[in-house]
């Protein structure tokens, strides 16, 4: 039966943790606060090490708390990370996504930096500023920079966090012996979509969407042994979904698999999401990154990154990236299936088009289309945010109709 | 000798099929030992990139396996202009680059974008009466296509 306005914004008879208020994905004041209490307070990833292979080499960071970063390998060989913005007039100092700069001098008026974030020269400095203003009154504003977890760079513009360990805790237990040598970006792409990050991070976070998926519903939900994958949850709104075996002999120009991964069963897959929109998904031979990055609440910029081992032989690396481009390329398989599903959302949630839940109400034992996970990065974000994720105006009236069933905790 | 005129239509032929989506007509134009790529260079991370890469039958499994997949089902015009012919003798293989513009016209309004531009490296099999393609590579300017898609370009 379909139902009328009163039916359609009635609360779902669901806990209050099993389904979301639509307007978490449309509000520009939510985004703007995301921003702040979000963003602006937990580790991101910024880049991988192997980005950075030489003194000096830096890269650009569009940071989605707002702030534009650079990210610089020093001639002490450690990867610092500082505003792209020039304390003089504000200028961007680094234009160039990636780079290598001895010195960093602003091409506005020539005011130049060491790759430690130390003003070397302010051109014509005595003559203008007499004593007033002098280099060290010039630093560049540095943010912390910390390198783990498979050699990702990462960044967090909060001087008062606390350490990436900390931040990370467990959550990537599952995969530290997977990515306990060196490795190496062979892909990247960016993807400007217009909706919400948290519908692509959900994405990342649910299993039960593989019915979209030609691709994985033959190699692995028509496959013994798909049901037993769990969720696990972990402090700070991670989440981990544990191996199984994938059949890629069932998908034809799959099979005759080799290189695989150190450690990892042949079709295994571990993935797990960190708060609040980094992905890693380890399957076939390829570790693969995402990160997403707001750029209001119905836009968002995910980058892709596609690694393997930096031992690779050419023959190697050559079948990791057909691996890749099968599912994930920017025409893989299942990467356009993903991104036409958010892609959608965005289209039908968007402010005014009375939308108004979002349901993440199955409860299967957190077993793959369990939608726990969800769960779990919304409780962070009710927390961070200090506002319910199914009601965060307080404008919802109403009481849950049952208590909440919480997810286990490793 | 194959006129060049053969090899020019050979190379618009191609992209008109698609186009078409008639892509047993496209698979007729290549050789049984056709390649397929499409690559581009990533100043980010400062690599070659191979985005897609397939034999003959890799790219017929491809094509037959679109119905199963969810896609954007825009259409795509791609424009080419063949830019140059180089022949290796005068029965061997020729080698054609093309100017590539992809545009993306929307189902709903019908409102067409660009959606990549780049060029087609082509190789071109002479030997026999007709000409037939035996290896092309897209090599994309643009890496931004969005939600990507599913049919190569
Ligand atoms: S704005 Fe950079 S030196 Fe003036
Ligand atoms: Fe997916």
């Amino acid at each position: 039966m379909s139902r009328n306005a009163i039916q359609w914004h009635q609360k779902p008879g669901f806990p209050d943790t099993h389904y979301v208020d639509t307007s978490i994905y449309t509000s520009e004041e939510l985004f703007r606060e995301e921003q702040v209490k979000v963003f602006g307070k937990c580790w991101i990833i910024a880049c991988h090490e192997s980005e950075l292979p030489n003194a000096f080499d830096y890269r650009t960071f569009q940071h989605p708390a707002g702030v534009p970063l650079i990210v610089v390998r020093g001639e002490d060989m450690k990867v610092r990370a500082f505003y792209n913005i020039c304390p003089h007039r504000g200028n961007t100092l680094l234009y160039d996504p990636v780079g290598n700069a001895k010195r960093i001098t602003c091409i506005f008026h020539a005011w130049s930096f060491d790759t430690k974030g130390s003003c070397t020269d302010i051109s014509r400095g005595k003559e203008g500023y007499q004593e007033r203003f002098k280099c060290e009154d010039a630093g560049l504003r540095e943010v912390k920079a910390s390198i783990g977890y498979g050699g990702f760079v990462w960044v967090n513009t909060d001087d008062e966090s606390g350490s990436l360990q900390e931040y990370i805790g467990d959550a990537l237990g599952m995969l530290e012996e997977h990515m306990n040598m060196p490795l190496e970006v062979f892909h990247y792409h960016k993807a400007v979509v217009d909706t919400n990050y948290k519908l692509w991070h959900d994405t990342n976070s649910e299993f039960y969407h593989d019915y979209m998926h030609y691709f994985n519903r033959i190699t692995g939900m028509l496959q013994p042994g798909y049901f037993d994958r769990k969720y696990t949850g972990y402090p700070n709104g991670h989440a981990s979904v544990g191996s199984m075996s994938v059949r890629y002999d069932k998908y034809e120009g799959s099979k005759n698999r080799s290189v695989g991964w150190p450690g990892l069963a042949p079709g295994g897959w571990i993935l797990i999401d960190i708060f609040p929109g980094m992905t890693y998904n380890l399957r076939t031979s390829v570790l693969r990154m995402d990160t997403a990055i707001p750029l209001g609440p119905n836009k968002v910029v995910i980058e892709f990154r596609g690694l393997g081992l930096k031992s690779d032989t050419p023959a190697e690396r050559a079948e990791r990236i057909r691996d890749h481009n099968t599912i994930w390329g920017p025409f893989g398989r299942n990467l356009h299936e993903d991104l036409l599903g958010v892609h959608g959302q965005g289209i039908a949630m968007r402010e005014g088009t009375d939308s108004k839940w979002v349901i993440h109400g199955r409860e299967e034992n957190m077993t793959i289309h369990d939608e726990g996970g969800m769960r779990h990065f919304y409780a962070e974000w009710s927390r961070r945010m200090g506002r319910k994720a199914y009601d965060p105006f307080g404008t919802n009236p109403g009481a849950s109709p049952a208590p909440a069933k919480k997810l286990a905790t490793a | 000798m194959i006129p060049k005129q053969s090899i020019d239509e050979l190379i618009y032929r191609s992209c008109m099929r698609l186009d078409a989506k008639d892509f047993s007509g496209f698979l007729e134009l290549c050789d049984p030992a056709f390649r397929y790529s499409v690559t581009a260079f990533s100043p980010e991370i400062r690599k070659e990139m191979i985005w897609l890469e397939h034999d003959k039958a890799g790219l017929k499994l491809l094509f037959d396996n679109l119905p199963r997949h969810n896609s954007d089902h825009s259409p795509i015009t791609r424009h080419v202009t063949v830019y140059t012919v180089e022949r290796e003798g005068d029965a061997g293989n020729a080698r054609v680059v093309s100017g590539l513009q992809v545009f993306k016209t929307a189902l709903d309004g019908g409102e067409t974008t660009l959606f990549a531009v780049g060029k087609l490296y082509d190789t071109v099999k002479l030997d026999g009466g007709t000409p037939l393609l035996v290896d092309r590579n897209v090599r994309l300017d643009t890496r931004m296509l969005g939600i990507g898609y599913h049919i190569p370009f």
